[in-house]
């Protein structure tokens, strides 16, 4: 995702610090410290005059003004420090940044509709103890969260899934499944860091409530491929990594090693790329776990295939079956070349019980795409009836990292009908009227609002890419007519009002 | 000037307060209190034992235990209650809801893009001092604002036009005149209230920037009535307000009331139809205007044409000049019957709850918005999993929605949920069919079904 853009016009400072005269309503007096054209001194009680022949049309910085009306000054103003930029970790998105992402929603919302699941949203605000686990989950440890105004401990979320399943709760014994519910939302973290990483996100998430089988899973999985490949990325490009967490919990078993410990033994497990493999034996040794078993943990992590881990575990242990179904579902789907067994594969939340995959770019040099898995237990923990789970994040990051790499981001530009523009600004509601006859069939018009020259409005219509442009000029309009030029063609025609389509 | 369209939806008070250990990792003792089938006694240590065969295959809670794998227990529980509630004052949007919410949204974005607005978004998470203006304005008294574990004062924004402001001053001299941007995009308020009060509600806003004239204001209107008309809502149903700050401008100068009490009064003028009378000339008189400022005030405030205005103020107040050029615009547009001028409005930018969905709903125009589902996919016998697979693979590549059966199911439960989903066609993938590479195709209205091979599909 392209991050923030400042733009830094004359300014080499990240940080454009503007002060403002906030008085109400909204009063502007800004400083342009190097680049004003207009620019007047910051002086408590001082009063920008602007009167409108001074005004630049191209570039003015409106400031409706007319006769001796002045701008609300008052000598009894505070004067406080705005910055420009969006609060540290987080992203505005003008228009082209805009465009991004609405295309990626739009394929993430359209590949959600071809799986027929449902489109829900959650309060990006929510209890702090959602997402309270004490697993030792570096999600937990970047919490968002604060005491709200009446004392109550609440969270900017920072994932999707607790939400959901909170909601699928709530829903009760009236939500008939299985579910198959999608949503597209903001998660937000919060990290000491100067390193200018981010602090928010959008996450795609995909979840299917009330299917014991990794039938779920597999749908899930392709899901995401049919979004790729929607997106231009091919296997080549990309693939999944599978495991299970019955894995970890068949040699814990072995070991003998209490269940309460799983989660955190996973926790642990997942930073293997991350920290070195002795800090791994360190943290799993802290938690009582016997050398033993965690050599043998190591291990099986090691595995490459699933005869390998068929051999290590017996063909009866559940992790096998789990995934010797899964990937012969993967192979009658046709994406086998997708798909590989990883038994390092383990992902980072505490909650996950069955079938673990990730997306990871195969170039080796971007982080994880997106993660899933099943967690069959997460809506007891919250207080409710545990029904089988699986579900997926993919969030907006990583992805425009690739598509970046592959060349494959799209060239989005805006795109208009009609400019509409009257010669005269007598003409200024004939050309409304025009403007909104193309608007009611169904055609984008720019309407011209102010009086400009012909330069300006084609230099205009070409950064707004607008296909025709109509003059309301006095002569043609007493006809009835206007004139309509066709942009790309050149050509040029007067037609009635009435033949515009 | 933005305008402002927020959502109203039915919130039911259901408040489930639910009791759960918080036992690491995944300890589950639920409780239902109204509803449950297999609730389980609620005493720490208990452990839930379901197997298998007694998982019902329709609506299975799904308990994946096999051989001896018990729940994760621990004897150190701590018990912390979950409200499946969205926080006081939030909404979820499941599915239908969502839909209406979507619908409205769309309508949004597609009448910004009739009048070739760009979209722009912002972070719902701004500096606090972005929105400190002291002028007593409702939207203040009710900033959700905290400080971040930074220390820095931040908070969830109760509008848009603030981070609009700050990224076009962002932006600069790079950015070409005229600006039009539209957003849509959350809002929040905290008040200490227990009347159930929305924190939260979407606005989409439609701004302009960098056109002195009153064709933006114009534009903007004519775009919110393009909105109504998409809704069904007509001139008989809604209307516009409109006058201009100028006028009250106009009346404080022509009293000598020096210009920094501007925003307060109007503030103060815009409680008119919420508290008496003798309270707003009691605020006004405290900021130190006199009464007979007060009374000229009041009295222009109840005029009820411009042309009275006029007359009052004189022909060349730019009040009048603005509103005169307004009307006409409007009345060029086709839109008189939409627009009165009304001199009472001066609008606080206090927090009101839109009326959309609430007026929708009276006028019964609120749309039928189901699911709707192209096929149906089921394997009959668990072996044809795959198979099935990849008919809906086949499907969706040619772009149709296909729900794919992940479960045993027999044929009962597929058509109750045909039904539920909406969906036009249901493909059964049987062994014989299968191995003549056929699938039998059923038409869920007409009831016509026929054999066809996979590649015949569409």
């Amino acid at each position: 995702m392209p991050t923030s853009a400042s733009v830094l016009f004359c300014c080499p400072h990240l940080r454009l610090t503007l002060r403002l005269f906030n008085a109400f309503p909204f009063r502007f007096r800004s400083i342009r410290p190097l680049c004003a054209s207009h620019a007047s001194s910051f002086t408590s009680g001082d009063t920008a005059v602007y009167n409108s022949n001074s005004l630049d049309k191209g570039n003015s910085i409106a400031h409706k003004r007319h006769g001796g009306l002045e701008a609300f000054s008052s000598p009894t103003v505070e004067n406080v420090a705005i910055d420009v930029n969006p609060p540290r970790g987080t992203r505005d998105f003008p228009p082209e940044e805009m465009r991004l992402r609405s295309w990626l929603f739009q394929n993430f919302r359209e590949v959600s509709a071809l799986f027929a699941f449902e489109e829900v949203d959650f309060p990006v605000l929510e209890s702090e103890a959602l997402f309270i686990r004490k697993a030792g989950e570096e999600i937990s440890e970047q919490l968002y969260n604060f005491e709200d105004k009446g004392g109550r401990r609440v969270a900017l979320r920072p994932e999707l899934t607790p939400s959901l399943a909170r909601l699928v709760i709530q829903k009760g014994k009236a939500l008939p499944l299985p579910v198959k519910w999608f949503t597209i939302g903001q998660c937000w973290r919060y990290e000491r860091t100067t390193r200018g990483r981010r602090r928010e996100h959008y996450q795609w998430n995909m979840d299917i409530i009330g299917v014991q089988g990794v039938a779920a899973e597999a749908e899930l999985i392709f899901s995401i491929v049919i979004l790729f490949k929607r997106l231009g990325i091919t296997s080549s490009d990309v693939g999944f990594k599978v495991s299970s967490r019955k894995v970890l919990q068949a040699v814990l078993q072995r070991y003998s090693i209490p269940e309460k410990l799983f989660g955190k033994v996973c926790i642990i497990i997942d930073k293997m790329d991350k920290i070195p493999k002795e800090e791994i034996e360190k943290e799993l040794t802290m938690l009582g776990i016997p050398m033993e078993a965690i050599n043998g943990l190591l291990q099986i992590l090691s595995l490459k295939s699933v005869p390998e881990l068929e051999e290590a575990l017996g063909s009866d242990a559940d992790a096998v079956d789990d995934l010797k179904d899964l990937f012969l579902l993967i192979e009658q789907y046709g994406c086998s070349n997708w798909i590989q067994f990883d038994a390092s594969i383990v992902r980072g939340l505490a909650y996950y019980t069955g079938v673990v995959f990730e997306g990871f770019d195969r170039g080796g040099k971007l982080r994880a795409i997106c993660g899933g898995g099943r967690y069959d237990q997460l809506l007891s923990k919250l207080g409710g009836e545990d029904l089988p789970a699986c579900g997926f994040g993919f969030g907006d990051a990583v992805i425009f990292e690739l598509l970046k790499e592959r060349g494959l981001l799209p060239e989005l530009g805006p795109k208009v009908d009609y400019i509409v523009l009257p010669l005269d600004p007598q003409l200024q509601g004939a050309a409304a009227m025009v403007a909104s006859t193309l608007r009611e069939k169904g055609r984008s018009v720019d309407l011209v609002l102010e009086n400009k020259r012909l330069k300006w409005v084609f230099k205009h219509a070409e950064r707004i890419n607008a296909s025709k442009l109509i003059l309301v000029g006095d002569s043609e309009w007493q006809r009835g007519m206007v004139r309509v030029k066709n942009l790309c063609s050149r050509e040029e025609s007067d037609l009635p009002l009435h033949e515009l389509e």
